[in-house]
């Protein structure tokens, strides 16, 4: 080879090398703006061998396969997600290879909400009523939640999903301290008002009212015309604030009669109920905890949180009941109830 | 000349200065079935400045590859050659040289001025200079009427002449034509043959590929001859064509007697067109025949030297080949 | 240096003319003033949409234009034979294959310049709808503005190096298979952190893969240095320090594709 050929790849190859440095600083950079997106190559894998591999070719086409190399990944995953939707509208929406095809839109474009919200909102919620058997339901609620932790830690800095995760555990597992922690995380961010007032109406359910007023005393502050806050605070001092401090005390038959007047007036009152219940718990009278409770899961289907005590208290008491899906969810995450009665050991039947 | 620093060579000098230089250039691209080298041979040449110099050859022969060579349009695998003293591929020469492939092939979307411009800018030529001397060569080449036809509507003809005028646009002291006349009518060769000999008596020296052999007697000093890649004659045309000890004698309005004593004075005698044409070895044989001739009455038609033609020159060297 | 300009400026003008290319442009130009009606289809990911789709297209449309025209300009010039009268005045090489890429450049950059003032005249009407709608994303819209001009600034030298990489592999191979080379190159060097990742001893790479995943890491362009689009829908500002690494990184990858195409070019036979 002529020299100055070999002096030209020598040169080459140390520009080559020299660029070394600009790439890492440039990566550095790229890092710190969070520009990064590393393709999640291991978990696409991973998930190709765990699929339904024949499912999953019919939803993708060529074309977006070879879009999803390159750059052009946020096109693909666009691609994707309209063809979910085309599933949707054919009431093919729920079968597996959607729901593969969603997850694929997740991983190809993580930073985008819509996939995430939207895949754990058919687990959650649409999965959820296709089957009455209350293990698969549970099951579902898991996957739902689980999906929506995933986006969180893809999107740390953006309050949507931690609203969602927090909404799914406040609607549908009725877990409000873990609904709580997650709207918590949400204000951390620009975030629209409701996300304040959700932590008062989590509290108010629990019930815990010290904490509810807290939050809707933040939710004044912060907006002095807020008038859910407002009218939430006024309502609460009006029914609640006594009962609960006569519970404090220890006074719990006055408690009861406390509560019992406003219950008695409005029967079918969610918030009165539940507190009825939880002070009964903290007298010790299981049964009239497990039966009030039980009153407020037969006024509202919805209710699941009076549901999964009944389940509780009903295993404690030794009465036949059915493990709803959010008793077994509880039980899946470790957090099965149990009651202590703080100071009384005392079981009356 | 545009943008020389050489000093000029107008005609002969006291010290000859070589044009084009060659020692033993080889391109050989492969072997044949008999394993004779397919390409370009061990070519030694030499062009002094002033001259008209033709490489001859039928089509296949090497010239255009000894072309490619000489501009460093591609590369030698043997032997080396020097431009005005520059190894062969160099830009240093580039600069006094003008170049008319065959074809020739020009941007389709150019028109003439367009095209003479860019070429000219290439020399870093501009301005009021570059157009003036882009019209010059238009009017030059007969171009100027259609100055604003693209390219891709031009004829065989037009081409040829663009090419002249953009292988001329830097005033070259070295011109490489390849093909010259090809695609040209009579009248259009007969141009471009009248400008060869117009460039030589500037001084300028001028390097052609043809296999038209006819046209390139009056033209060239001097000529190499190729077939299948091996010069296989070089030489002064003049020369070439001289043949050795060979008078001719052509007579006409002869009679019988005449024409049976010349039979017996020459080498031999062959009948042409009303003429009768006679071959003696030595000049004064060949007198006394015409003196005798005139004496009885004939016209004397032509008396001299005997020249070959380039083609028979060519047809006898290609032939000591095989 | 000037036959550089002169050459350049030719395959410009040859190159605009080329009918198959302004077919793309007009396709690329309609894809993105339609991705106005894309986003209907998508209700609460319409900005996503417009954007994707926009940048998507000026990168895309701008790769293909780059390496149909950049896999072209040389061969085109032997085929046709108008490469013999050019190196036959005083044109070097080197000043003709940097020519022709400038050229091409040329008419790249032209292009891209359409598409992009195409987009950023539809993202321009529709921010403030889509602004309007969601209050909250005030910042991300304050932002937005620059860093899409950033990206699209960004995009035409992630384009320049695909023409780069088109003109060199044309001087190295045949028209199909430099055409195949370069739209593997692009998008493997897309991925190119796969390889990063492969190349992890953390992942339980051997040593011997781990040199060899690291050079190929190390020698391939990482074209998804270019790609801003985070910052973009997260509304971070990002500075031009940065911009003008990526940048000065892309031009040095440049020089070392043009180097080895002047080391390969300057041995070609025409």
């Amino acid at each position: 080879m002529k020299p100055y050929k070999i002096i030209g790849w020598l040169v080459v190859i140390g520009l080559i090398g020299a660029i070394c440095p600009l790439d890492r600083s440039v990566e550095y950079d790229r890092l710190v703006l969070g520009l990064q997106q590393p393709t999640p190559w291991f978990q696409i894998a991973a998930r190709e061998g765990g699929g339904d591999k024949e499912l999953a070719i019919t939803g993708v086409t060529g074309v977006i396969v070879g879009a999803a190399l390159g750059g052009f990944r946020e096109v693909a995953a666009s691609m994707l997600w309209m063809k979910t939707h085309e599933y949707w509208h054919k009431g093919e929406g729920l079968q597996a290879k959607a729901l593969w095809i969603m997850r694929l839109v997740t991983l190809l474009d993580p930073h985008w909400l819509e996939p995430w919200r939207i895949t754990a909102w058919h687990l959650a919620y649409n999965l959820y009523v296709e089957t009455d058997d209350p293990a698969m339901r549970a099951k579902y609620l898991q996957m739902g939640v689980d999906c929506l932790k995933e986006g969180v830690s893809w999107n740390p800095d953006r309050y949507d999903l931690y609203l969602e995760l927090g909404w799914t555990y406040f609607d549908k597992v009725e877990d409000f301290e873990e609904a709580n922690k997650w709207f918590r995380a949400a204000m951390r961010y620009p975030h629209p008002d409701y996300v304040d007032r959700l932590v008062g109406h989590a509290y108010e359910r629990m019930p815990d009212i010290p904490q509810a007023l807290d939050a809707y005393d933040y939710c004044l502050k912060r907006d002095p015309h807020d008038g859910t806050a407002k009218g939430a605070t006024l309502t609460i001092r009006e029914r609640y604030l006594r009962p609960w401090h006569l519970t404090e005390a220890g006074d719990y038959d006055a408690a009861l009669d406390a509560i019992n007047e406003y219950v008695l007036a409005q029967p079918r009152s969610t918030l009165g109920l539940h507190m009825k219940g939880y002070v009964a718990e903290q007298a010790g009278r299981l049964r009239l905890a497990y039966d009030t409770w039980k009153l407020a899961a037969d006024t509202s289907a919805l209710d699941f949180l009076a549901q999964r005590k009944v389940v509780e208290l009903g295993h404690q008491l030794g009465i036949p009941v059915e493990d709803t899906a959010q008793y077994l969810y509880m039980q899946r995450v470790g957090k099965e109830m149990k009651v202590t009665v703080p100071g009384r050991e005392k079981l009356e039947h | 000349m545009v943008g020389a620093d050489w000093p000029a060579a107008t005609g002969r000098c006291f010290a000859i200065s070589l044009a084009i230089k060659t020692e033993n250039l080889s391109k050989i691209y492969s072997h044949d079935a008999t394993g004779r080298p397919v390409g370009l041979v061990d070519l030694s040449l030499e062009v002094e400045e002033g001259q008209v110099f033709g490489l001859l050859g039928p089509n296949g022969s090497g010239k255009t590859t000894t072309l490619k060579l000489l501009l460093g349009l591609i590369f030698p695998t043997a032997g080396k050659g020097e431009i005005f003293g520059h190894p062969l591929g160099s830009n240093a020469y580039k600069e006094r040289i003008g170049f008319l492939p065959e074809g020739p092939y020009f941007y389709e979307h150019l028109n003439g001025i367009e095209l003479l411009s860019f070429y000219g800018s290439l020399f870093g030529m501009g301005g009021g200079r570059l157009a003036a001397r882009v019209e010059e060569l238009l009017h030059l080449v007969g171009m100027w009427d259609r100055r604003f036809i693209r390219v891709r509507d031009y004829s065989r003809g037009m081409r040829q002449r663009i090419g002249a005028a953009q292988a001329m646009i830097n005033d070259p002291d070295l011109l490489f034509l390849d093909e010259l006349t090809s695609g040209l009518d009579p009248i259009g060769a007969m141009e471009m043959h009248k400008l060869i000999l117009e460039l030589r008596d500037q001084g300028k020296t001028v390097f052609l590929c043809s296999h038209l052999l006819k046209d390139m007697e009056p033209l060239c000093d001097r000529v190499i001859i190729l077939n299948r890649g091996q010069m296989c004659e070089t030489g002064a045309v003049r020369d070439l064509l001289r043949v050795e000890n060979q008078y001719r004698l052509a007579v006409s309005n002869f009679s019988d007697d005449l024409s049976r004593r010349l039979v017996a004075l020459a080498q031999r005698t062959e009948p042409e067109e009303g003429l009768l044409a006679a071959y003696f070895a030595d000049q004064n044989a060949a007198l006394s025949a015409a003196q005798e001739a005139s004496a009885a009455g004939a016209v004397i038609e032509e008396l001299g030297t005997h020249h070959r033609t380039l083609e028979e020159v060519f047809i006898e060297a290609v032939g000591g080949e095989e | 240096m000037r036959p550089i300009f002169r050459v350049a400026r030719a395959t410009f003008h040859e190159a605009w003319r080329r009918r198959f290319l302004n077919g793309i442009l007009v396709f690329a130009i309609l894809i993105i003033g339609s991705s106005w009606v894309f986003a209907y289809l998508q209700p609460g990911a319409e900005l996503q949409m417009v954007i994707d789709i926009g940048l998507g297209s000026i990168r895309f449309f701008g790769m293909l234009i780059a390496v149909f025209l950049g896999t072209r300009l040389i061969p085109d010039e032997i085929e046709r034979r108008t490469i013999h009268t050019i190196l036959a005045k005083p044109v070097s090489r080197a000043q003709f294959v940097f020519g022709k890429f400038l050229g091409g450049a040329g008419t790249v950059a032209a292009n891209l310049l359409l598409m992009g003032i195409a987009f950023y005249i539809v993202f321009a009407i529709k921010a403030p709808q889509l602004q309007a709608q969601k209050p909250e994303d005030a910042l991300i819209f304050a932002a937005m503005y620059s860093n899409i001009a950033k990206a699209i600034l960004l995009s035409f030298f992630e384009i320049f190096l695909v023409l780069g990489i088109a003109v060199v592999a044309s001087t190295l191979f045949s028209w199909v298979l430099s055409v195949i080379f370069t739209f593997v190159i692009y998008f493997v060097g897309q991925m190119s952190d796969f390889f990063q990742q492969l190349a992890d001893p953390e992942r339980g790479a051997s040593k011997a893969a781990q040199i060899l995943l690291g050079t190929i890491y190390r020698i391939l362009p990482h074209f998804e240095i270019f790609d801003i689009r985070e910052a973009i829908l997260q509304g971070t500002y990002t500075p031009w320090t940065t911009i003008l690494r990526i940048i000065g990184q892309g031009v040095a990858y440049l020089v070392v594709v043009l180097l080895i195409g002047y080391l390969v070019f300057n041995e070609r036979e025409v």
